[in-house]
């Protein structure tokens, strides 16, 4: 794994304890011990997000593109196989 | 509406080729029990759902198998992608290669077409969870299938992974029964 699927990888774990926990509240919302859960996991996915996207791009469109060249396609596509 | 994410939901990074495990593991993909009928299933049902939790959970498991149904696509895409002709027929992916080459396709192990005959969106709340429910549980036993026919790690950890998600989306699937039985208990249907 390189620096970049590292740094990826922790994206993907918080943002995936996102998904969970939200599955969790929509049945549970009032308890407060997931709320708190979900708040940390933002924050951490946020911080470990803008990170990523400063060195290696845009992680979805929702992102203010540079003046000169349009980098969404620059990093490789989640599916495809390394050799 | 959605916005696409630049990352799988789980990491699968398989190296090794095996076309037999690719024919298997494509059931996931567009099989009876496989992640495209399970968004298909769910995406479809939220319109009907009366309540706001019901909906959410509808929406955000939907939302999810979606996710999955790229794991899978990437599994089986990286299971062939290098694959000589030779290997293909071994892997008895000869019939899918005639008409596919290697790409990706939706059908189940034995290379039936999806069909949208997979699901059902009754409308009756209290049916369509109970469903929802057996989907997760067909599916759990499917992934449990497909890890005894596995013999690579890269492989098996992500099987592990989507097996236990069907076990959560089970138990959330529960939770909104409960929710829809007592809404329909208030309203006496009968
Ligand atoms: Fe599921």
């Amino acid at each position: 794994m390189n620096e970049r699927e590292k740094l990826l990888e922790q994206v993907m774990a918080y943002d995936f304890c996102m998904i969970d926990l939200g599955l969790f509240l929509n049945t549970h919302p009032a308890d407060t011990n997931a709320l708190k859960d979900y708040r940390t996991c933002y924050e951490q996915s946020e911080k470990v997000r803008k990170l990523y996207e400063e060195k290696y791009g845009p992680l979805s469109l929702r992102h203010m593109p540079n003046q000169h060249c349009w980098q969404w396609i620059d990093s490789p596509w989640p599916w495809v196989k390394e050799v | 509406m959605w916005f696409y994410e630049k990352k799988l939901e789980y990491p699968v990074r398989i190296k090794k080729v095996d076309p037999r495990m690719a024919k298997y593991i494509t059931s996931q993909y567009g099989g009876p029990d496989g992640e495209l009928a399970a968004s298909l299933r769910y995406l479809t049902q939220k319109f009907h759902m009366p309540t706001k939790e019901l909906q959410a959970i509808l929406n955000d498991i939907g939302t999810e198998e979606l996710a999955h149904l790229e794991m899978v696509g990437t599994m089986v895409h990286q299971l062939t992608k290098g694959a000589s002709v030779e290997q293909v027929e071994r892997g008895s992916l000869g019939a899918h290669y005639t008409d596919h080459d290697l790409a990706v396709y939706p059908s189940n192990a034995a290379g039936v077409p999806f069909t949208a005959a997979y699901i059902q969106s009754k409308g009756d709340i209290v049916a369509d969870l109970v469903e929802d429910m057996a989907a997760e549980q067909k599916a759990r036993a499917t992934y449990e299938y497909l890890i005894n026919l596995a013999d690579d790690p890269d492989v098996i950890d992500p099987l592990r992974w989507l097996r236990e998600r069907e076990v959560v989306h089970f138990q959330r699937f529960g939770e909104a029964l409960r929710i829809a039985q007592e809404l329909k208990d208030k309203k006496k249907f009968y």
